[in-house]
């Protein structure tokens, strides 16, 4: 079963519009004039180490905080003046699970279902549908407490699209499952893209962002510091390549010193090793100065990027 | 006129639903969660009204003599009210709102927190007044025996009022679910504010004095007008102050704990504020 499209909405205007968005708590800025768009059928990942406000960013978009400035459009809807209907519009899978554990799974739906208005049409069906779709039609008169953790997911998840939202934020969707519960819950959110969703996604797991996004949002210190497809935020960030050496190797010292002359970011040590992000000049110039050194050569990855900004912050 | 969001939140769609929510969970369950608002009246009426009432043969009220377990009657009607409203926000709200997560599988919804305030505080309410029906049942039961002479008319009044006090002592007992730092902390509202407040309150015995703080205390404490205002009613027959006092102080509350509790628990809960 696929989901129903979402009703009539210009392609091309993006369904989350947000722009200079500011929030503050206790006088810090939390989130620093943030601006960010998600199309239909669009992934876009929030990604930033802890504390660069990817949370408050994605809480201030699907309307729990108010932002001190900004504006947000859902559907063409501002947020501020219809908060309402905007809200109907939206849909949120949380970190934790926030399933009603007093109901079974089907009342689940069937209470979720009440808290919008006007309620979802022909809400035993879709209820039905929800089931079948997410797996979940073998549970449906159990309590979600015996659920595993993969299946508790799809309830989320079932439960987040019963009012046939435009939008949906996935706030860490697959944090602290196993493998294969993980490339399942990746699945439903590849099909939800193809139903047209437009998903806000953030994430610990960069394989993850890699995998799922269509486009990124780099956050750092509340700030957006790039935006756009993995390669062209990594080539942005990162480098072209990322060149790898063993960091036991007395002439490890040597390359810090060389990239620190050369004006390059400061090598990351990872375990053993020590990585050093470079261009195609940089990388020349390093073969030249250290001809006889043994390394490798990779190209970046979300990693390295994750890496490189939690250094920083 | 209108009316600030604060307010105008408790007529909305919203507050319904998660009242409605609550209500459900409820029918599911009142079989077994009914025993013991039902047994606790009379076994209290039984221990304290007939077995304690038979050592004190010569009890008065006002200067008029009255059985004890007639004087008991009401103050059990207002303290039910009070405690099983007050118990209510705080203790089940906090397990909701902590542990398991309701109140943020709301919040991801067209529902607001307002919303899930007055959805909390209405339930609270409604429980409270359903409880001091099944105490006024057990009372009729009394009546019936011919151990209980009420002026059942009064009724007809009290029942309303116990609504209303019971969604101020609601409120109240939301401000601590704000304020509480965790479960454990719980014994302090209950120590600090339902001890004092539901007995040194006129509900189990009368409390009179001179001092300025007896006096200042009995025109402070909204129970003690709830419980006279109901004996006055209920023993006598009569329409009195106290009706009025505990009205104007239920009313009192509700307007200023409601935009409290709010702010509390938009701070607790959103990180907001």
């Amino acid at each position: 079963m696929s989901m129903p499209a979402p009703d009539s909405h210009p392609p091309d205007v993006p369904i989350l519009r947000a722009a200079g968005l500011v929030k503050q708590f206790t006088g810090r800025r939390v989130v620093d004039g943030v601006d960010l768009q998600c199309r239909a059928g669009q992934v876009l990942g929030l990604l930033g180490a802890n504390g660069a406000g990817k949370t408050t960013t994605l809480r201030l978009c699907a309307g729990f905080l108010q932002p001190d400035a900004g504006t947000i459009h859902v559907a063409g809807i501002d947020r501020r003046a219809d908060p309402e209907a905007a809200a109907r519009r939206v849909s949120v899978c949380t970190q934790d699970d926030t399933f009603d554990s007093d109901f079974t799974v089907r009342g689940n739906l069937e209470q979720m279902s009440r808290y919008f208005h006007p309620r979802p049409p022909a809400v035993k069906e879709r209820i039905a549908a929800l089931l079948e779709r997410f797996g979940l039609d073998r549970y449906a008169d159990a309590k979600p407490d015996i659920l595993s953790g993969g299946y508790r997911r799809r309830l989320m998840l079932a439960r987040a699209l019963i009012h046939e939202p435009h939008l949906l934020f996935l706030d860490e969707p697959t944090t602290g499952l196993d493998p294969q519960a993980r490339l399942e819950v990746w699945e439903l959110i590849d099909a939800l893209r193809r139903d047209g969703l437009a998903l806000v996604l953030t994430t610990h797991y960069m394989d993850e962002a890699e995998r799922l996004a269509d486009e990124l949002l780099i956050l750092r210190e509340g700030q957006g510091v790039a935006a756009g497809s993995s390669r062209a935020v990594l080539g942005d960030l990162v480098g072209e390549h990322v060149l790898v050496l063993d960091a036991r190797n007395p002439a490890a010292e040597t390359v810090r010193t060389w990239a620190r002359q050369a004006g390059l970011p400061e090598p990351t040590r990872v375990l053993s090793t020590l990585h050093l992000a470079l261009d195609g000049p940089g990388l020349a110039r390093f073969s030249a100065r250290f001809g006889d050194l043994r390394f490798e050569v990779r190209p970046p990855t979300l990693d390295d990027l994750f890496l490189k900004l939690a250094e920083k912050s | 006129m209108t009316f600030p969001p604060h307010y105008r939140a408790a007529v909305q769609w919203q507050s319904r639903a998660v009242l409605g929510r609550h209500l459900t969970v409820y029918r599911r369950n009142w079989h077994t969660a009914v025993l013991p608002p039902l047994l606790e009246p009379i076994i209290l009426l039984l221990a304290f009204g007939v077995g304690l009432g038979g050592f004190i043969p010569d009890f008065a009220w006002r200067g008029r003599p009255v059985a004890y377990l007639a004087y008991l009657a009401p103050g059990m009607l207002a303290y039910t009210a009070f405690m099983t409203a007050f118990f209510q926000a705080l203790f089940a709200a906090y397990i909701r709102m902590h542990y398991q997560k309701t109140w943020e599988g709301q919040l991801i919804t067209q529902v607001r927190l307002e919303h899930v305030i007055w959805g909390e505080v209405f339930w609270a309410a409604t429980l409270g007044t359903v409880y001091a029906l099944i105490v006024i049942l057990v009372l009729a039961g009394f009546s019936l025996a011919g151990w209980l002479h009420l002026h059942w008319a009064g009724v007809v009044l009290v029942v309303p009022l116990l609504f209303l006090a019971a969604l101020a002592f609601a409120t109240l007992g939301l401000l601590f679910t704000a304020l509480v730092p965790s479960i454990d902390h719980m014994n302090i509202p209950f120590f600090l504010v339902i001890m004092p407040l539901g007995f040194a309150s006129s509900t189990y015995f009368p409390l009179e004095g001179d001092s300025p703080w007896t006096q200042a205390w009995l025109i402070l404490n909204p129970l003690h007008h709830l419980a006279e205002g109901i004996r006055f009613l209920l023993l006598a027959g009569e329409w009195n102050s106290h009706l009025l006092a505990a009205c104007g102080l239920f009313v009192l509350m509700i307007g200023v704990l409601i935009p409290l509790d709010e702010r509390l628990l938009r701070r607790r809960v959103l990180g907001e504020g």
